[in-house]
């Protein structure tokens, strides 16, 4: 009997613990939305951005889904959201190929899906929202030019090179300082995390010590653009004061916070497109057409803009 | 009052039976329902048909991970190996533009291999299972890399590779429905799995020295049962199992993944072996518990899941229903 009365405490609070979760819902628009990672500030960011914008229409109910950085998890959500009969899907997708498929199902069972950040393959979706990574880092590079006149040697400290934007935040970059003297003494692959941009920062100072050897540091991150600062505050040559820092993705309590602590110089906003997914969703809903894909602006973020919210570019 | 008592008893026998069938009407109760048509996302084929899709990959893990275990060992590379597995396999695949045939049978070799040195391992040196496999682990994670350069295996990824654009025929057909109530390739190889080593357990020789040496391994060896050949085919399928399990898993996400395929998914089989009611301790368990403790903890998940219970409390309600279902078995020394 003892046995069946410890099956009977765990079913109670188990049912409890879930009942408090279930309820009905009638008569508004339920809009689902499949986040690969809730582990990355900038998603949760993204999140925070399609509540704020969705919490401005009363007649628009939230299903959340995070899919935990697991491809395999959002296949089994997107296809959840298709069965709970939402009336529409946002995705952020973790992977390209894998999420194709169950975006392709969605669309073909009638929800329409709005795809952001990452595209999914083909065209078997409703909309794209995205940000641009070439043109961010290409005026990151101007900026840089300005800043520096034109003329000075520059730390490089990237994302994980091996994905998209980590490569095209270079290539802007490259582009941004063309025809200027600068010259990039240094580059590391840092993963897009800060631990690894201190390690590699300190290298950069060991390798170049003298006083004025370094003159910026461009990072693809603003984690990775804080770790350099740190760095080169723990070298205790007071090389930070003199070093400029830019970083990129401008999350409110990160990298703004950072420019206007005046860690960082600069930092450049790669935008979620959260509030501009729940405006066309609105759309499609309305029946009204949408083009298929949205490329997002810029906003750079100085001492002296950020508390007016950055300045578009 | 003798009746009583013998029912009690077969309920205490069957025990992962009991638990599977309270999980399964906490799903029927606590499921949301659809919004379009306001009947339960839970009771219905598609959800459960998904359910065994979904978990079929940790299911084909615990299954050879419960001949490790009845031994009285335990195998933690059966995740790293899954992901060697999966990106092998796409890389003959995608890479070599191997047939599916041929590119499964190299794949699952080559993970029964490093099962094997598991076992030779454990067996010859006399080694704790536990740090052995720990070793594998790593290697094969590492394997996993080197073979793919560090980047996920998908067509076009590489400019020597094959295949440059689509799918390899072989992945959409494992995800494809089949004729049999609609169950995809990959559940198949889960449920043939498990039936095959059941038997393997249940009606051979091999199966009942497994028991010996797990509730005894030094009378076995005096009754002569030969220990370490048995532990080095016990982990050899277990490896083997993991193979198969990548070559799944390459199916579903539809690439190679040599970074996070299979990552931490040991624990998943462990606890799925362990829910089930086979004991750590080893000597003691079957396949057929195994095939409920991967239920069990799908179930859950998809409870959890449908109701979008977010990751904080969800981890807490599966670490507490682990401890509480092996709270229940140990109940029955008393």
């Amino acid at each position: 009997m003892k046995r069946v009365g410890r099956v009977l405490v765990a079913v109670v609070v188990i049912g409890a613990a879930l009942a408090g979760c279930g309820e009905k819902k009638g008569g508004k628009i339920v809009i689902g939305m499949s986040q690969c990672n809730l582990g990355e500030p900038w998603r949760v960011q993204m999140n925070a951005d399609i509540k704020a914008a969705a919490a401005k229409h009363p007649e628009i109910e939230m299903v959340w889904r995070d899919a935990q950085n697991k491809t395999t998890v959002q296949q089994d959500q997107v296809k959840e959201l298709v069965n709970l009969g939402v009336d529409l899907i946002i995705i952020s997708p973790k992977e390209a190929r894998p999420l194709t498929k169950p975006v392709a199902d969605a669309v073909d069972a009638g929800i329409p899906v709005i795809v952001l950040d990452r595209k999914v393959e083909g065209d078997k979706y409703t909309c794209f929202i995205g940000g641009d990574n070439v043109k961010i880092g290409e005026e990151a590079g101007k900026f840089m030019v300005k800043l520096l006149g034109g003329k000075g040697n520059i730390v490089e400290l990237k994302g994980l090179m091996t994905s998209t934007p980590a490569v095209e935040r270079h290539e802007g970059f490259m582009k941004g300082i063309k025809g200027s003297q600068i010259k990039i003494i240094f580059a590391a692959d840092c993963h897009w995390l800060e631990p690894d941009a201190q390690k590699e920062m300190a290298s950069a100072l060991s390798r170049f010590p003298e006083p004025d050897a370094i003159d910026a540091v461009y990072a693809h991150n603003d984690p990775s653009a804080h770790g350099a600062y740190i760095a080169a505050k723990n070298e205790g040559k007071g090389r930070e004061k003199k070093i400029k820092f830019i970083g990129i993705d401008a999350l409110p309590h990160e990298g703004v916070r950072y420019v206007k602590e005046g860690l960082l110089t600069a930092t450049f906003q790669y935008p979620t497109g959260g509030a501009e997914a729940i405006e066309c969703a609105l759309k499609i809903l309305r029946g009204e057409k949408v083009p298929k894909n949205i490329i997002l602006g810029t906003r750079v973020f100085t001492k002296e803009n950020a508390a007016k919210g950055g300045q578009a570019l | 009052m003798a009746g009583l008592k013998r029912a009690i008893d077969l309920a205490g026998r069957f025990r992962g039976v009991l638990a599977f069938v309270v999980v399964f009407l906490l799903g029927v109760f606590f499921a949301p329902v659809s919004y379009k048509t306001g009947h339960s996302t839970f009771l219905n084929w598609s959800t459960q048909n998904d359910i065994l899709f979904e978990y079929a990959e940790y299911g084909i893990l615990a299954a050879g991970m419960t001949l490790v275990i009845i031994a009285a060992g335990i195998d933690l590379s059966v995740g790293s190996v899954l992901g060697f597995a999966a990106t092998l396999f796409s890389l003959l695949l995608v890479g070599y533009g191997w047939s599916a045939a041929g590119a499964i049978a190299v794949t699952v070799a080559a993970a029964a291999a490093m099962g094997m040195i598991n076992g030779f391992i454990i067996a010859r040196f006399r080694m704790q299972p536990f740090v052995a496999t720990l070793g594998m682990m790593l290697v094969a994670r590492g394997a996993a890399k080197w073979i793919s350069g560090g980047i996920k295996v998908q067509p076009g990824a590489e400019e020597w590779y094959v295949v440059q654009s689509g799918n390899p025929r072989v992945f959409d057909w494992m995800t494809s429905q089949t004729a049999l109530l609609g169950l995809r390739p990959i559940t198949i190889a889960f449920v043939v799995s498990i039936v095959i080593l059941w038997v393997v357990l249940r009606f051979t020789r091999f199966g009942r020295h497994l028991y010996a040496i797990g509730g005894n391994e030094e009378a076995a060896r005096l009754s002569g049962i030969r220990v370490g050949a048995v532990k080095v085919a016990a982990y050899t399928l277990c490896g083997l199992t993991a193979g198969l399990a990548g070559v799944c898993n390459a199916g579903r996400v539809t690439l190679g993944d040599p970074g996070e395929a299979g990552l931490t998914y040991e624990l998943d089989a462990i606890a799925a072996v362990v829910i089930g009611g086979t004991s750590l301790m080893g000597g003691k368990g079957g396949m057929f518990f195994t095939f409920l403790g991967t239920l069990i903890i799908a179930y859950i998940s998809k409870i959890l899941s449908l109701q979008g219970i977010e990751e904080a409390p969800r981890l807490m309600i599966r670490g507490a229903l682990i401890v509480i279902a092996v709270l229940i078995q140990q109940s029955r020394k008393e």
